[in-house]
């Protein structure tokens, strides 16, 4: 009953903090002081020092990795026991558990996924499980003496096929797993429902173990009470490490690198330079009014068609609208309507980026 | 795709240095996924061989003292033993077992229910006329008359919103009417998707039923296939559990063939509903509706289920295992106040088995509590000198003074912990019988007694009586809700009371003999009672004999509240107060908690917050909560972010970083601006600067990653948000 109390306490402070951050932030003025007052370095030196950055505290990170160490037998009778491992807290786990896996799962096979990368593809993820699984199986079988099945083929199955190759090939014996790393479970390429339906029905498998980490405070909230009592099967481990998200991080934007010209003209000189001449041809003319006209909305879309049309750039509307579309979808150009509700083109770029983008352009 | 054999082939270090990457680990960063190592088969024939040698030796006990000598020796390594592992699969499956076993029989009256539902709707329709085969394997349907259309239903309510304790019940159904011969198909609300439409759950149909290759949506060969080869013997039967979260159109369009098709393929479709009776008739469409012939069946609720479940497994014999009072009130307020499923209730049950075992090194003696036929002391051949000393270490033993020197008492003890039947769950379960007419769970009761320092019979002298009735409001003890609840007992009820009792403590005489004395006063009450006239008779007539009814009543009342009495002073001994009951009683409450349910929510920005708490660096820790530039980075700047509102000012929050990473008395400040001015042209501070927003962009980063902030948006450049705001 006292934790009924403690909960709704804790409930209170948490709307009470969420309101006053949000009172505070109606009352007082907010700071109008811009990213560009700073003095913002380049963005490759930037990049570059933050490659460099020494670790703080290393010697007590190390320390408090050799104080995990005294976990892992633990961490292995519960992975036996059927329980998959979930860990959180502050800090990169990755060497963590790979450590884990490398030391104490050499009875085991293990495959990792590296859920921080955009690319990850589950169903070759799958693929190789299987592959893992039928050598596993054969083996044992020889061991067992009985003859072993033909050689299966899994490259054309579908996913949902090679799920259920996994589910007919659980065997007896409990204590013969394969255990599947999943760095950051709650990564950019598997924060959708599919691919952690997928990774929880893998888990459900008796002979598959799942050692997962998680970074993001909301991660619990990919999964429903099926996912994490009866598939997954999740044993937390709270186990902070501080340290620095070296490969985690590498997708993400620099805060001070964002959004400042140089860049903005530089990404858009690399599209630009990726279509045809014809399309880069269009977009200078757009450019070259825009930068003669400074005070007008942009340049209406009649306009610029009749103009790339003189100078057969573009034979027909729709040539035109594909280029049109094309900048659009690279965030090159924008719409707007001006005051007479003609529509208009306009590139987002100060005039001295634009500049410096048709120089880059002419090289 | 080819998995990489180069990583395969590195053999796995153990040292420090292996949490640094090397430069084939880099290698292995970027790509999607990689098998670190494939199982290492020296380990494993080891460990087999090591089973093999204690299945053939002769005398299993020895071999297993050699074990659990050996494991003491090499404490902390081999802590974790074979035979310890073997013992929790044997304590756990016991316990697993006796659930399922629960389960069963608080089913088994629906699915045989449902079961004769099917096989009578079965008959009625066969004996309405068969099809030839030629007339039923046409391609388009029969249509002979409108009531053929009909569908027969079966909406089975499981009283729980939370579908995850059904899914077992679902499928112990499923394999329930298999093994009596009907055809069955479970479908679930992922097949009911509106992307794959009604093919979806037709091909999910047809590969259930006919082969698991089949690739195509056609009733057709539903209907061929239950033709041939005397399938149309028995009823085809689809079950659908999760109704509720099926997309309602894809689900009525299968109705509306399936009903179509009814008279060629008698089809029983099985719903589970959880919300309430008519939620088919919120999804599924009015055509859909009036094909449907539906029946209504319940299932007991969770609370029920959950109080079945915990008399088997702590209140009756079974594995032995049991659990302290603080871990039975975390497990019930974790299923009162966050889940509400069985599925969760057991889980942490397994999760504090789990971890008695891999916490306690005695608890390996289960396995003996386990075994029905149990020799007496012989629990305690297993004891060696190394657990001895752990067993004389144990605080129930040194609070109640019990030396080495009383070492022969040993056998005694552990008798007393595995005597059965366990005089407190007699009393319990006593309890939960009277407190039933109260509608008391059995959760909340367990839970109470379990309290090693409860004063029932404080609840027995007058005048508590009397302030419990004064005190409605509140949470009040469940013996004094069972003893208020006995006076408004009817004699019938008491009657009841008295059988049950008599039932439960039947293998416990002392206790038997007591409530076997109250039956001639009960005999009396009913007598009284049974006065003929007494109910309808006018009041003024009636007043004598009722008031000598009362007076009976109140003095049967009195009798039983003295037998309550008597068993809670002599037998209401919770586990706790046993010594050596830490060998079968789990109660480190904090490691359950943190295990079961992680927080990241608020327990990453504590890290964050009292970094120096778990880094335990002295730099750090030294000033309170002063901001330090010995830090870590992402620890400062999340810490200076509890200053700002929603939204932060990116150049204010960048300024601030700066100023506590490069913390500078003001003179020191004027004279470096005097010298900024002095040499203007030169730039001074430019590898630090560059160094300090190299550290700002990791440390926003990595609190982007543990989604503390949202990034700037296009509207708002200059700010980023604030995405939790309470630790």
């Amino acid at each position: 009953m006292e934790d009924i109390d403690n909960i709704e306490e804790d409930d209170f402070g948490f709307s009470r903090n969420y309101f006053l951050a949000k009172e505070l932030g109606g009352s007082s003025k907010r700071s109008a002081r811009k990213l560009s007052d700073i003095n913002i370095v380049d963005e490759q030196e930037l990049r570059e020092t933050a490659f460099s950055i020494e670790t703080k505290h290393e010697k007590e990170i190390s320390e408090l990795l050799n104080e995990y160490k005294t976990m892992y037998p633990k961490w292995i009778f519960e992975l036996r026991c059927g329980f998959g491992l979930l860990m959180y807290g502050f800090g990169s786990k990755k060497g963590l558990i790979e450590d884990f896996a490398s030391s104490s799962l050499t009875e085991y096979s293990v495959v990792v996924i590296n859920g921080y990368l955009p690319s990850v593809n589950l169903k070759q993820v799958l693929l190789a499980i299987a592959e893992l699984l039928s050598e596993m199986l054969k083996s044992r079988r020889k061991s067992s003496g009985s003859s072993s099945k033909g050689q299966e083929t899994f490259p054309s199955r579908s996913i949902d096929d090679i799920l259920s190759f996994l589910h007919g090939s659980q065997s007896e014996d409990k204590d013969c797993f394969i255990c599947l790393v999943v760095h950051n479970i709650d990564g950019p390429a598997l924060r959708d429902p599919e691919s952690q339906q997928t990774l929880a029905h893998l888990a459900s498998f008796s002979h598959i173990r799942i050692i997962a980490s998680i970074d993001h405070v909301n991660a619990p909230l990919l999964w429903d009470k099926k996912m994490v009592h009866k598939q997954f099967n999740w044993l937390w481990h709270h186990v902070p490490t501080f340290a620095p998200y070296k490969v985690e991080g590498v997708f993400f934007p620099l805060v001070l690198a964002q959004g400042s010209t140089a860049q903005t003209a530089k990404t858009a000189a690399i599209v630009l330079q990726s279509l045809t001449p014809n399309a880069q041809n269009v977009f200078k003319i757009l450019a070259d009014y825009q930068l003669a006209h400074p005070d007008e909305d942009g340049m209406p879309t009649e306009d610029l068609y009749s103009a790339s049309r003189e100078r057969f750039f573009v034979s027909s509307q729709v040539t035109l609208n594909s280029h049109l579309t094309e900048f659009k979808d690279h965030e090159l150009v924008k719409t707007k309507r001006n005051s007479d509700g003609q529509e208009c083109l306009n590139i987002p770029l100060s005039p001295d980026a634009l500049r410096q983008l048709l120089l880059d352009l002419s090289q | 795709m080819a998995p990489s054999t180069t990583v395969a082939d590195l053999p796995p270090s153990s040292t420090t240095d292996s949490f640094n990457s090397s430069a084939a680990a880099e290698e292995n960063d970027i790509r999607p996924f990689f098998v670190l190592h494939k199982a290492s088969s020296g380990s494993k024939s080891t460990a087999t061989v090591k089973a093999k040698r204690r299945i053939e030796s002769p005398s299993p006990k020895l071999a297993k003292r050699s074990e659990i000598e050996s494991a003491g020796e090499e404490e902390g390594g081999h802590f974790f033993s074979t035979l310890r592992f073997k013992v929790f699969e044997t304590v756990w499956s016991k316990i697993d077992n006796t659930i399922q076993g629960v389960l069963r029989d608080s089913n088994s009256k629906v699915f045989s229910g449902i079961h004769d539902w099917i096989w009578e709707s079965f008959e009625s329709i066969r004996s309405s006329g068969a099809l030839s085969l030629s007339e039923a394997v046409r391609s388009y349907p029969v249509l002979s008359q409108p009531s053929s259309k009909q569908l027969f239903t079966a909406l089975v309510l499981t009283r729980n919103l939370e579908m995850v304790d059904d899914l077992s019940t679902f499928e112990d159904l499923g394999s329930h009417l298999k093994s009596q011969g009907c055809h069955v198909a479970k479908l679930s609300s992922t097949d009911f998707s509106a992307k794959n439409g009604v093919g979806g759950c037709l091909r999910g149909l047809l590969r259930q039923f006919v082969m698991p290759t089949v690739d195509v949506a056609d009733v057709t060969i539903l209907a061929s296939w239950y033709r041939e080869s005397g399938n149309d013997k028995n009823p085809v039967v689809v079950i659908v559990d999760d109704t509720e979260r099926c997309s309602g159109s894809v689900l009525s369009e299968l109705i509306l063939i399936l009903s179509e098709w009814a008279v060629k393929v008698p089809v029983f479709i099985i719903m589970g509903v959880s919300t309430a009776h008519d939620a088919p008739r919120k999804i599924l469409s009015a055509s859909a509706l009036q094909r449907l012939c539906a029946t209504r069946f319940t299932l007991s609720s969770p609370a029920e289920r959950m109080d079945a479940v915990l008399e088997a497994v702590f209140l009756k014999p079974c594995s032995g295992f049991t659990v302290s009072h603080k871990v039975a009130l975390c497990m019930r307020s974790y299923f009162l106040c966050q889940d509400g499923t069985l599925t969760s209730f057991v889980k942490t049950l397994k999760i504090a088995c789990l971890q008695h075992f891999s916490l306690e090194p005695l608890s390996i003696m289960l396995e003996h509590f386990c075994q029905d036929n149990q020799l007496p002391g012989e629990g305690t051949a297993l004891l060696t000198e190394a657990t001895m000393k752990h067993a004389f270490d144990l605080p129930s033993v040194t609070r109640n003074k019990i030396t080495r020197s009383t070492c022969e008492m040993l056998p005694q003890f552990l008798l007393d912990l595995q005597r059965m039947p366990n005089p407190w769950c007699i009393v319990v379960l006593c309890i939960y019988e009277a407190g039933k007419f109260d509608k008391l769970r059995l959760l909340d009761i367990f839970c109470e007694t379990l309290d090693p320092e409860a004063r029932y019979l404080k609840y027995f002298s007058p005048p508590a009586i009397l302030n419990s009735q004064s005190n409605v409001s509140g949470r009040t003890s469940v013996i004094r809700r069972v003893l208020r609840k006995l006076r408004d007992l009817s004699p019938a009820q008491l009657s009841s009371l008295l059988k049950s009792w008599e039932r439960l403590t039947a293998e416990f005489s002392e206790i038997n003999d007591k409530v076997m004395e109250l039956h001639p006063f009960m005999r009396t009450v009913e007598a009284a009672g049974q006065r003929p006239g007494i109910p309808t008779s006018p009041k003024k007539h009636a007043s004598r004999s009722n008031s000598k009814l009362e007076k009976e009543l109140k003095a049967m009342t009195d009798k039983i509240s003295a037998v309550i009495e008597f068993m809670l002073r002599e037998y209401m001994k919770p586990v706790e107060t046993v010594p050596f009951h830490e060998i079968l009683c789990f109660k480190n409450v904090d490691k359950l908690q943190s295990a079961l349910l992680g927080d990241p929510r608020s327990r990453i920005q504590s890290d964050l917050l009292e970094s120096h708490n778990i880094l335990h660096c002295m730099c750090c820790s030294q000033r309170g909560t002063t901001l330090l530039p010995s830090m870590h980075d992402t620890s400062i700047l999340y810490m200076l972010a509890q200053e700002h509102a929603e939204v932060i000012n990116l150049h204010d929050w960048y300024q601030s970083f700066k100023t506590i990473l490069s913390p500078r008395n003001s003179k020191a400040k004027t004279t470096l601006k005097s010298k900024k001015r002095k040499d203007r042209c030169e730039e001074p501070e430019a590898p630090a600067e560059a160094s300090i927003q190299a550290r700002f962009c990791r440390a926003v980063m990595e609190l982007q990653i543990a989604g503390l902030i949202r990034m700037p948006s296009k509207r708002r450049p200059d700010f980023v948000q604030r995405a939790a705001f309470s630790t």
